[in-house]
C-alpha cells in the first residue's frame, strides 16, 4: 500500500457532509417540484378533488334523501291503487290478450309455412303471364299453348305442412289462387287482430301513462339510481384539465384572435359542466356544505334557461363573461384581472356586460334585467340627449339621410328623364329597325325604372313625415317657458336641480350663479310670448285628485315626497308642480301635451305666428293635417315632442287635474325676484352657454333646434383603449388602488374602464381634480346625473358591454324571423311606457299593478293584460285602435272597448310607422303568421241561430249581465267589453280559447272559467241546456263564437229583450 | 280454586284494561269531533294535551251606531229573488242585540309555534243562495276542503282575490256539483266575489291552526283546548279595524277577551 499523500483531498477533507446537504436540497427541489407539478401550478387538481368530496357526498345524501322519498311515495294508496288499477286492467285484457296473441302466432306460423310454396308458384305463374303477353293473342298456337302451360301452373299443387289450432300440423295441398288467398286472408287477418289486441290492451296502457304522468308529477327530478351512478362517478373522478373548444369559422372570440378558442374554466368550476351537474340540478354552496367559503368555484350556471339559447360547445364562457380561458396557473390570471389581460372578467353587477356584446340591438333582453334597466336609464335620464349610441332614438339623423336620398333620387330620375330622350333621339336617327327597336326599348324600360323612383321618394316622404312625428326629447319644451313656468323659480331649479325634485331626470350642471343668470336670461327672452293663453276658469281639485288616480296618470308620473312617493319613474315627480307651473298652461297641457303654441319651419329656422299665416289668408291651423308652411310648403313641426300622450279629457276634468296639480306645492316656497332675466346683455352670454352644455339635446330651445350632441359617441365605449380615456391626475392613484377620496379601494387597482366609469358617473367632475382652469369653461362639463349606486352599476355594465363587434357576425342577435319584431317593437313600447299599465312580457309587471287603488279585487280595475294581444286581435283593428283608442272621433271621453274602465287607454299620436311596429311586434309576440289572413267561418245556420239566441239569454249564461250592450242602464255595472266589437276586433280561435278557459290566457280576469266541459273532442255548455240544444252534437262554444261573429246591432237588442229582466239596469239601480 | 282465583285476576285484569282503552278512546274522539280541536294523531311537532288546555272566550262589539246596510235590488236577476222573503241588504256591519258584531274572525295570530295542525277532512260549507253567500264570513284550516255550493236557479262566478294564496274564477250554473276548493297559505281574508252579481261579496279566512271562529250576531266566541301559552290574538272584521290583544292561559286556564271595533265613518 503506497503511502497516502497527507495533503490527499479525499482522504483529508471528507465530502460527507456536502453531499448530505446536496442530497438534501435535492430531494427539496423534486419534491417542490412535484409539488408544483401536481399541486402549485395545476391549483385545479386541489380544486377538483375537493369538489369530488363535497358533490358526492352531497349526492350521497341526495340519495338516501331520494330513495327514502320513493319508497314512501311508493307506499301510498294513491300508487298502490294505481299499481293496482294497471294489474287490474292487464289481468282483465289477459285471457283475450293471450287468446289474440295465440291466433296471431298461428296466423305467423301458417305464413311461415306456405311462404316458400307461395312464393315459388308465384314466380313461376308470373313468369308465365308475362311470356304469354310478350307472345300474343296473334300468335295462336303458341299463344294457347303457353296458357296451357299457365294454367297448368296454376292448378300445379304443393304440399305444405299446415299448422291447425292445437299446435297440430296437417299435411295439405294448395294450387296458386289458394295460396294467393291465404295470403291475402292471412295478412288481413293479423292486421285486425293486431288492431283488435291494442284495444283489449288500451285500458292498462292508459293506466300505465296515468302512472307514468303521476310518477313524473311527484316525484320529480333524478331518480335514485341514477343519482347513485352520478355519485360513484363523482367519486372516482377523474382528475383531469376540463376545457371547451369553440371553434366558429374564422372567429377571433373575445379579441383573442387565431381561429378559435379555448375555455378551461370548468377545471375549477366544475358545476358549470352539464356532465357532472346534470342541467336539471342545481348547485349551490350550501348544498355543498361550503356555504361560508370563499373559495369554492363549484355552483352549477345560476340560469339554465339561458344556458339552452347559449349551449357552452357554442359560446365557451368567456366570450360572455371575460377572463382569460387559457389560464390555469392562478385565479387571478384565469380572471384575466392583471396589467397584461385587457379583458378582466366582469364582476357580479356588471354580468350583463356579456349580453350586451351581441344584444347591442335589443332594447330589451331577455335574462338581462340589469342591462334592460341601464338602457331604460340611458334614454330616461337623457344620456343620449349628448352622447350618441348606435340604436337609439336617432330619429333626426334618419331625417338627415332619407332627406339626402330624396336629393338623390331626384337628382337620378332628372338625368335619367335626360338619358330617355337622348335614347329616344338616337331611335329616331338609327340606321335600321332592329337598332331602332333596341334603343326605343331600351328609353321605355328606363321610363319604367324612373316612375318606380316616385314610388320610392313618396315612402321615404312619408316616413320624413312620420319621423318628425317621432323626435322626442327627454326634457320639456323650453320655447313656451314664458307660458308654463313663474319666472323666479326658473335660476333656483338651475341651482338646486336635486333637491328641488330628487327624483328628476335632470342632471345638476356645475353652473357659477352668474351662469345661471346667463342661462336663465337667454331661456327667458328668447322664448314665445303668445298667441296669449286662453284664461280657465278654477276647478275642483278634489275630484282632479280622484282622477289623477284612477285615470292611469301614476303609471308615469310618482306623486308625494320621499318614503310618501307613489307612482312611475317614466315621467316627472309632481309633488312641487304647483310651485312653478302656470295653470292655464297647464289644462292647454294635459288637454292634450301636443298643442304647440307655435310651429316651428326647419326650413325658415323659425317659429311661425298667426302673421304667417294671414299673409297666405289661412288661418292659424296647424297639425298633423296641416303640416305644411304655408311659406313655402315644407314639414313643419306641428307637436310638442313629448311622448306624454292625451288622455282625451273633458276641458273641465283636465281643469279639475291642474287644480288638483297646483295645489301640490309646500307652503312655505318662495323664489328670490330674479330681475336678470330680462337683461339683455347676459343673453349673448347665456346662449353661449346653453350651447356649451349642450342643453338642446333634451329641450326645445329657441334658436338651438339644430344643435348637435355634445357628448362623445358611446356606441363602442367598452372598446375604448384604456390610455384614452384621461384619468387625469389619478392615473397613479388608479393603479395603486387608491381611490379619488384617498382610500384604499376593496379590489385594488381600479385603472380600467370599470374604474373610469363609475367615477365619472359618480363624480363626473373627479377628473378635473388638481388641475388648474381659470376659465369655468374649460372645466369638464359632464353634469352629475341623477342616479343610484345601482343605476351606476347598471351604465357601467352597459358601457362595459358597449364593444367593437368582436364576435363573429353570427353571434350577433340579428334574428331575420319574428324575432325581429319583437326586437324592435321593443324600443317603441319602452319609449312610450307600455309597460306602465300593461303586462305584455309575460311574469311582467306594470307599474299600475303595484298601486294601492289597484289591489285585491280593485284588480279588475286594470288595463287589459296583453301577453296574448296578437292572437287575441285582428291586426287591422289593432292599427285602427292604436290611433285612435276611442274608436270614434266625437265622443271621446272615454275607452274605445272597455268604457267601464276609469282608467284610460290614451291616444298616443303614434306615427304610422310605430303603429305598423307595434302591430307586428304584438303579431311576432303571439307567433302569428305574417301577413293576416282573417280565419273563414261557417256561418250560421237559422236553428243555431236560435238555439244560440236561447243560450244567451237563458238564466245559465251569464254572458249579458256583464257584458256591455250599448245600453247606458245595462253598461252602467258593465264590466267587460260589448260583443258588437267582437267581429271587427277579435280572432274566432282565439275567442274560443277564451271563452272555454280564460284563466289560462289572463290569470285573475272577472271572466269566469268552466263555462264548458270538454266532452270528447267538442266543448259542451256546463249549465242548463235550452231544448233546442237536444241532440246538437256540434261544438257549442264555436256555436257561441260564431253567433257573436255574427252579431248586429238590432240581434243584440233583440237579446235583450228577450232577458228574462229586460236585460238593463243592474246593482247600481 | 288456585287456578280460579287466577282467571279471576286475569279477568278483572283484562276488564281494567278494556276500560282504560275505552277511555283512551273517548278521549281520542273527543278531541278530534270539534272541527276546532287538532287531531290526536298529528304527524309532527307537539300535540296538544287535553288535560293542560283551556279555553278562551269573549265578545266582539261595535262602538258608536251601525251604519245602516243598503238594500239591494236585484231586479236584474229574478232569479235571485225567488227562494227570499226579505229583500236583500249588504253584509258589511251585521249587529246584534247591545252592538255585538258578527261576521268578525277571532283568530290566533301567534303562540302555537312548534304545534301542527292536521286540517280536518270535513269540509266547510260555502252556499250561494238567494245570490247571497252563507256565510258571509268563513273559516276554514290550511289545505281544509271548502264546497261551494250554487243554490239559485242562476249562473254564479265565485272569484276569490287572494293577496297569498293562488287565485282562481269559476263559473257554476243552476244545478252543477259543489265546486271543492282549497287553500294552501294562511290569509285573513280573502274577499270572494261573483262578477255576475256585483253585489255579492263574501270573505274566506284561511288559519294555520283550528283556534279560530267567526262570530255570529251575539259577537261570542269560544276557542277552545287551547294549550297553556302566551298568544296574540287578532279580530278581524271588513270594514273595521281593531288591536291585537296578548293573552297567557295557564294550564287548564279559562280566560275572556272582548274585542270593540270602533264604527268609523270610513264604512264606505
Amino acid at each position: 500500500m503506497p503511502e497516502l499523500l497527507p495533503d490527499d483531498p479525499v482522504t483529508t477533507k471528507p465530502m460527507a457532509g456536502l453531499v448530505l446537504i446536496s442530497v438534501f436540497l435535492l430531494m427539496l427541489t423534486v419534491s417542490w417540484s412535484l409539488y408544483d407539478e401536481f399541486f402549485g401550478l395545476r391549483p385545479w387538481r386541489s380544486y377538483q378533488s375537493e369538489f369530488s368530496k363535497a358533490y358526492s357526498s352531497y349526492l350521497e345524501k341526495q340519495y338516501t334523501q331520494r330513495k327514502a322519498d320513493e319508497q314512501k311515495f311508493y307506499a301510498t294508496p294513491q300508487y298502490l291503487k294505481m299499481v293496482a288499477d294497471i294489474k287490474a286492467a292487464t289481468d282483465a285484457a289477459r285471457t283475450q290478450d293471450r287468446q289474440i296473441g295465440d291466433q296471431i302466432d298461428l296466423l305467423d306460423r301458417q305464413r311461415a309455412a306456405m311462404t316458400d310454396s307461395f312464393q315459388n308458384s308465384r314466380g313461376l305463374v308470373g313468369s308465365l303471364t308475362y311470356q304469354l303477353e310478350q307472345i300474343g293473342e296473334q300468335n295462336k298456337n303458341s299463344y294457347e299453348s303457353k296458357r296451357k302451360e299457365l294454367n297448368d301452373a296454376k292448378a300445379q299443387t304443393y304440399d305444405v305442412a299446415w299448422p291447425v289450432e292445437g299446435n297440430k300440423i296437417e299435411a295439405r295441398k294448395f294450387n296458386y289462387d289458394q295460396l294467393n288467398g291465404l295470403f291475402t286472408s292471412i295478412m288481413t287477418g293479423k292486421a285486425k287482430l293486431v288492431a283488435q289486441r291494442g284495444e283489449v290492451d288500451q285500458p292498462a296502457k292508459d293506466a300505465q301513462d296515468k302512472l307514468n304522468e303521476y310518477v313524473k308529477e311527484n316525484l320529480p327530478g333524478l331518480a335514485s339510481k341514477d343519482l347513485y351512478t352520478l355519485g360513484q362517478s363523482i367519486k372516482g373522478l377523474d382528475i383531469r384539465l376540463r376545457q371547451v373548444n369553440v371553434n366558429p369559422s374564422g372567429a377571433s372570440l373575445n379579441n383573442l384572435g387565431g381561429t378559435g378558442l379555448v375555455d378551461r374554466c370548468q377545471s375549477c368550476h366544475l358545476g358549470t359542466d352539464p356532465l357532472l351537474v346534470p342541467v336539471t340540478m342545481t348547485l349551490t354552496k350550501a348544498d355543498l356544505g361550503l356555504a361560508k367559503s370563499t373559495d369554492a368555484p363549484f355552483t352549477s350556471h345560476p340560469d339554465q334557461d339561458m344556458m339552452k339559447y347559449h349551449p357552452l360547445e357554442k359560446f365557451g364562457c368567456s366570450p360572455c363573461h371575460g377572463g382569460n380561458g387559457r389560464a390555469l396557473d392562478n385565479v387571478e390570471k384565469a380572471h384575466g384581472r392583471y396589467e397584461h389581460w385587457l379583458w378582466p372578467l366582469y364582476y357580479k353587477e356588471n354580468y350583463d356586460a356579456g349580453c350586451q356584446q351581441c344584444h347591442a340591438a335589443d332594447m330589451v333582453t331577455e335574462h338581462a334585467p340589469v342591462l334592460n334597466t341601464a338602457k331604460k336609464l340611458y334614454r330616461e335620464k337623457g344620456c343620449i340627449g349628448c352622447h350618441r349610441f348606435q340604436g337609439f332614438d336617432n330619429q333626426d339623423e334618419q331625417l338627415v339621410s332619407a332627406r339626402q336620398a330624396i336629393t338623390q333620387l331626384e337628382n337620378q330620375k332628372q338625368d335619367n328623364r335626360l338619358q330617355i330622350a337622348a335614347l329616344n333621339k338616337k331611335g329616331d336617327t338609327a340606321s335600321d329597325n332592329a337598332a331602332a327597336n333596341a334603343y326605343y326599348a331600351e328609353a321605355t324600360n328606363l321610363t319604367v325604372t324612373t316612375s318606380g323612383m316616385d314610388a320610392q321618394i313618396e315612402s321615404l316622404e312619408q316616413r320624413s313625415h312620420n319621423l318628425l312625428q317621432e323626435i322626442k326629447k327627454v326634457g320639456p319644451d323650453l320655447k313656451e317657458v314664458r307660458m308654463k313656468i313663474h319666472k323666479e323659480w326658473i335660476p333656483y331649479w338651475l341651482k338646486n336641480t336635486h333637491t328641488f325634485r330628487p327624483t328628476t331626470k335632470m342632471p345638476q350642471f356645475r353652473l357659477q350663479d352668474d351662469e345661471i343668470q346667463a342661462i336663465a336670461a337667454y331661456i327667458w327672452q328668447s322664448a314665445i310670448t303668445g298667441p296669449e293663453l286662453p284664461k280657465q276658469a278654477p276647478g275642483n281639485a278634489a275630484h282632479g285628485k280622484e282622477l289623477f288616480e284612477q285615470r292611469g296618470c301614476e303609471a308615469c308620473h310618482s306623486m308625494g315626497e320621499g318614503a310618501n312617493m307613489v307612482g312611475g319613474d317614466f315621467a316627472a315627480n309632481l309633488s312641487r308642480v304647483g310651485e312653478k307651473d302656470n295653470y292655464d298652461y297647464l289644462v292647454r297641457w294635459i288637454l292634450n301635451p301636443r298643442v304647440r303654441t307655435r310651429p316651428y319651419s326647419p326650413f325658415e329656422h323659425k317659429d311661425l305666428g298667426p302673421e304667417d299665416y294671414a299673409k297666405h289668408d289661412l288661418p292659424f291651423v296647424f297639425d298633423l293635417d296641416h303640416s305644411r308652411s304655408p311659406n313655402d310648403g315644407h314639414e313643419l313641426v306641428v307637436e310638442q315632442p313629448t311622448v306624454m300622450p292625451s288622455l282625451r279629457l273633458t276641458v273641465d276634468d283636465a281643469r279639475d287635474i291642474a287644480s288638483y296639480l297646483e295645489t301640490q306645492k309646500h307652503a312655505d316656497a318662495s323664489y328670490d325676484p330674479a330681475p336678470f332675466m330680462d337683461d339683455p346683455k347676459l343673453k349673448a352670454h347665456g346662449k353661449e352657454l346653453i350651447q356649451h352644455y349642450g342643453c338642446a339635446g333634451c329641450h326645445e330651445i329657441s334658436g338651438m333646434e339644430d344643435e348637435g350632441r355634445i357628448g362623445t359617441e358611446l356606441t363602442n365605449e367598452g372598446s375604448k383603449p384604456i390610455e384614452r380615456l384621461d384619468f387625469a391626475l389619478y392615473t397613479e392613484d388608479a393603479k395603486l388602488g387608491i381611490l379619488p377620496d384617498g382610500k384604499k379601494s376593496a379590489r385594488g387597482p381600479w385603472y380600467d374602464l370599470k374604474g373610469f366609469f363609475e367615477n365619472k358617473l359618480t363624480a363626473p367632475e373627479v377628473f378635473d381634480h388638481g388641475k388648474y382652469k381659470p376659465d369655468p369653461m374649460d372645466r369638464l362639463r359632464m353634469p352629475k346625473p341623477n342616479v343610484t349606486k345601482e343605476d351606476i352599476d347598471a351604465l357601467t355594465t352597459f358601457l362595459l358591454g358597449s364593444t367593437d363587434p368582436s364576435l363573429p357576425p353570427e353571434y350577433m342577435y340579428k334574428p331575420a324571423d319574428q324575432r325581429a319584431a319583437i326586437q324592435k317593437g321593443w324600443w317603441i313600447v319602452t319609449k312610450y311606457n307600455c309597460i306602465g299599465c300593461h303586462q305584455i312580457g309575460i311574469g311582467q309587471k306594470s307599474v299600475l299593478m303595484g298601486l294601492p287603488q289597484f289591489q285585491g279585487e280593485n284588480k279588475q280595475n286594470l288595463p287589459p293584460v296583453l301577453t296574448s294581444e296578437g292572437a287575441r286581435v285582428n291586426p287591422e283593428w289593432l292599427k285602427g285602435f292604436l290611433a285612435n283608442p276611442a274608436l270614434s272621433t266625437t265622443d271621446v271621453n272615454r275607452n274605445g272597448i272597455r268604457s267601464y274602465l276609469q282608467v284610460r287607454m290614451p291616444t298616443f299620436y303614434l306615427s304610422d310607422d310605430e303603429i305598423r311596429t307595434l302591430v307586428l311586434f304584438f303579431e311576432a309576440m303571439s307567433s302569428q303568421p305574417q301577413p293576416f289572413i282573417p280565419q273563414k267561418l261557417t256561418p250560421v245556420s237559422t236553428a243555431e241561430k236560435e238555439m244560440a239566441r236561447q243560450l244567451f239569454t237563458s238564466t245559465a249564461a251569464p254572458c249579458l249581465k256583464c257584458h256591455a250592450t250599448g245600453d247606458p242602464g245595462h253598461d252602467k255595472t258593465a264590466i267587460a267589453p260589448n260583443f258588437l266589437f267582437a267581429k271587427e276586433r277579435l280572432q274566432p280561435a282565439w275567442t274560443e280559447r277564451w271563452i272555454t278557459n280564460p284563466a289560462l290566457i289572463a290569470p285573475g280576469t272577472a271572466m269566469p272559467s268552466g263555462l264548458f266541459n270538454r266532452e270528447g273532442d267538442r266543448w259542451v255548455f256546463s249549465g242548463p241546456l235550452p231544448a233546442s240544444f237536444h241532440g246538437y252534437m256540434g261544438d257549442q262554444a264555436n256555436l257561441l263564437v260564431r253567433y257573436m261573429f255574427e252579431l248586429t246591432p238590432e240581434e243584440q237588442r233583440s237579446l235583450q229583450s228577450r232577458m228574462p229582466s229586460g236585460g238593463s239596469g243592474g246593482a247600481g239601480k | 280454586m288456585k287456578i280460579n282465583r287466577l282467571a279471576i285476576y286475569t279477568l278483572s285484569l283484562g276488564a281494567f284494561a278494556l276500560v282504560l282503552a275505552g277511555c283512551g278512546g273517548n278521549k281520542t274522539e273527543s278531541t278530534e269531533a270539534p272541527a276546532s280541536a287538532p287531531a290526536a294523531n298529528a304527524p309532527a311537532g307537539k300535540t296538544v294535551d287535553p288535560a293542560t288546555a283551556g279555553e278562551l272566550t269573549g265578545t266582539v262589539k261595535l262602538d258608536g251606531a251601525a251604519p245602516k246596510m243598503k238594500t239591494i235590488s236585484t231586479a236584474a236577476e229574478p232569479a235571485c229573488g225567488k227562494s227570499r222573503t226579505t229583500p236583500l241588504t249588504s253584509e258589511e256591519v251585521v249587529t246584534g242585540d247591545g252592538g255585538s258584531l258578527a261576521n268578525v274572525v277571532v283568530y290566533i295570530k301567534s303562540g302555537l309555534d312548534g304545534y301542527s295542525f292536521p286540517a280536518p277532512s270535513t269540509p266547510v260549507k260555502f252556499t250561494q243562495e238567494g245570490c247571497q253567500y252563507h256565510p258571509h264570513v268563513a273559516g276554514m284550516m290550511v289545505a281544509q276542503n271548502v264546497d261551494v255550493i250554487n243554490s239559485d236557479q242562476t249562473t254564479h262566478n265565485i272569484h276569490p282575490i287572494p293577496m297569498e294564496n293562488r287565485e282562481w274564477n269559476e263559473s257554476q250554473p243552476p244545478g252543477a256539483a259543489p265546486i271543492e276548493k282549497s287553500f294552501a297559505r294562511e290569509e285573513v281574508a280573502i274577499p270572494v266575489k261573483c262578477n255576475v252579481h256585483p253585489w255579492m261579496k263574501a270573505y274566506m279566512a284561511v288559519l294555520p291552526n283550528p283556534y279560530f271562529q267567526v262570530t255570529d250576531k251575539d259577537g261570542k266566541f269560544d276557542l277552545k283546548n287551547l294549550p297553556p301559552g302566551t298568544y296574540t290574538v287578532v279580530a278581524w272584521h271588513e270594514l273595521y279595524k281593531t288591536d291585537p290583544q296578548t293573552i297567557t292561559i295557564g294550564p287548564k286556564e279559562s280566560k275572556s277577551v272582548n274585542f270593540t271595533f270602533k264604527a268609523t265613518a270610513s264604512g264606505d
